[in-house]
C-alpha cells in the first residue's frame, strides 16, 4: 500500500524539494547583489539604503540576483517572492528595491550562499536606510544632471 | 573518527575555497577586490529547482540561472554578464539550460561581506562548439524587448519600469520632497 502512495504522490507533487529546506523569517533590506558582493561602487555600507536606491533599481531591472540583507550581515539571494518566481529583472522585486521587510519563507544554503523562496512578505517598512545623508548618492551619477535643477 | 573527520574538513575547506581556476582564462580585470580570474565546466541549472525542486519551468522567463561546476560540483551563481551597464548574466546562460558549457570570467571572494561562489560571467563556449559567445547580449535583448524606448543615453535611463518607480517614489526614493532637500543641499549654489 505504501509504494502505490509514494508513487502517487511523487507524480502529483509538482515541486519535489532537491536540498533540505528551513523555515525561517528573516527581516532585512532588499538589496542588489552585484554591488554589494563585488564592492564595485563602494563599500557595503555604501551601496544600501537611500544612497544607492536608483542604482538598486537599475540592478534589478537590468536581472542581476537581488538579496535580503539581514542585520548580521547575512545575505539571502531571493528565489522567489509571493509565487513570482520571476527572479531575474520581475515586477516584484524592482518595486521593493531597498525596502526592509520581514519575509517567511523557506531557506536554501548551498555552497556558502543562502537562498531563500519567499512565501509572505509579512511586513513592508519602505525605505528605512536613510544613507543618502552620509553618502550622497552612490554611483554619483544616479541623479543626471538635467534633474539636478 | 568525529574528531578526525572535522580535522580533515578544516584542512579540506580553505584549500576548496583557495582552488585556481584561472588556467587558460582570458576574462579582462575589472579591478575589484576579490576577484580572481575563473574559466571552467559547468552545467547551466535553474537554482529555484536545483534547490527547492521547483522545476516546472527551469530557466523560463526572467529566471537567475546557476553553474554546477564540474571539478567540484560547487553551485556557482552568475550575478553579472560582461557589460559595464547594472545587467545580470541570466539572460546569458538561459539558452544553455541544462547543458554543459565552459565559462570564463571573474569569481569574486570577500568573506567580510559573505561573497563566495558568485561569478561575473564574459564569454561561454557551448559544449561541441568552436567559438566562444560573448556574455554581452543583454542590452541588445532589452532594446529589442523595448522598442518604445528606443533613444540616446544608456538603457537604464530609458527603461520604463524604472522611469515609472523614480517618477512615483523619487532618486532616492523617499519622495519628491526628501530628493528636493537633497538636491538643493548637495548641487545647490
Amino acid at each position: 500500500m505504501l509504494r502505490p502512495f509514494i508513487a502517487a504522490t511523487l507524480l502529483a507533487a509538482p515541486a519535489l524539494a532537491a536540498e533540505p529546506g528551513e523555515r525561517v523569517r528573516i527581516t532585512g533590506e532588499v538589496i542588489d547583489t552585484w554591488c554589494y558582493f563585488s564592492g564595485v561602487m563602494g563599500g557595503p555600507d555604501a551601496v544600501v539604503g537611500s544612497a544607492h536606491h536608483t542604482c538598486a533599481l537599475w540592478c534589478s531591472a537590468g536581472g542581476i540576483p537581488v538579496g535580503l540583507l539581514a542585520p548580521d550581515g547575512q545575505v539571502y539571494t531571493i528565489l522567489k517572492i509571493e509565487g513570482d518566481a520571476e527572479n531575474a529583472g520581475g515586477d516584484t522585486l524592482l518595486r521593493i528595491a531597498s525596502h526592509t521587510v520581514t519575509a517567511d519563507g523557506m531557506l536554501y544554503v548551498r555552497d556558502g550562499l543562502n537562498y531563500i523562496v519567499v512565501e509572505e512578505v509579512v511586513a513592508d517598512e519602505d525605505i528605512v536606510n536613510a544613507t543618502h545623508a552620509d553618502y550622497g548618492v552612490i554611483p554619483n551619477f544616479a541623479i543626471p544632471k538635467e534633474a539636478r535643477q | 573518527m568525529i574528531r578526525l573527520a572535522a580535522a580533515v574538513a578544516l584542512i579540506a575547506g580553505p584549500a576548496a575555497a583557495q582552488q585556481d581556476f584561472s588556467e587558460g582564462s582570458e576574462a579582462r580585470e575589472w579591478g575589484l577586490f576579490g576577484e580572481s580570474k575563473a574559466r571552467f565546466a559547468a552545467t547551466v541549472v535553474d537554482p529555484l529547482c536545483e534547490l527547492a525542486g521547483q522545476c516546472d519551468l527551469p530557466c523560463a522567463g526572467d529566471r537567475q540561472v546557476a553553474l554546477v561546476r564540474e571539478a567540484d560540483g560547487v553551485m556557482v551563481l552568475p550575478l553579472k554578464n560582461g557589460q559595464p551597464a547594472f545587467t545580470g548574466a541570466a539572460v546569458e546562460l538561459a539558452p544553455y539550460c541544462g547543458q554543459r558549457v565552459e565559462v570564463d570570467g571573474l569569481l569574486i571572494e570577500d568573506e567580510f561581506v559573505g561573497a563566495v561562489n558568485v561569478y561575473l560571467v564574459q564569454r561561454i563556449l557551448p559544449e561541441g562548439a568552436d567559438e566562444w559567445v560573448r556574455a554581452n547580449r543583454w542590452t541588445e535583448e532589452w532594446a529589442e524587448a523595448h522598442p518604445e524606448a528606443a533613444g540616446e543615453g544608456p538603457w537604464f535611463r530609458r527603461d520604463p519600469r524604472i522611469a515609472a518607480e523614480i517618477a512615483e517614489e523619487g532618486w532616492l526614493g523617499l519622495g519628491a520632497e526628501a530628493d528636493a532637500a537633497f538636491i538643493a543641499e548637495e548641487y545647490g549654489e
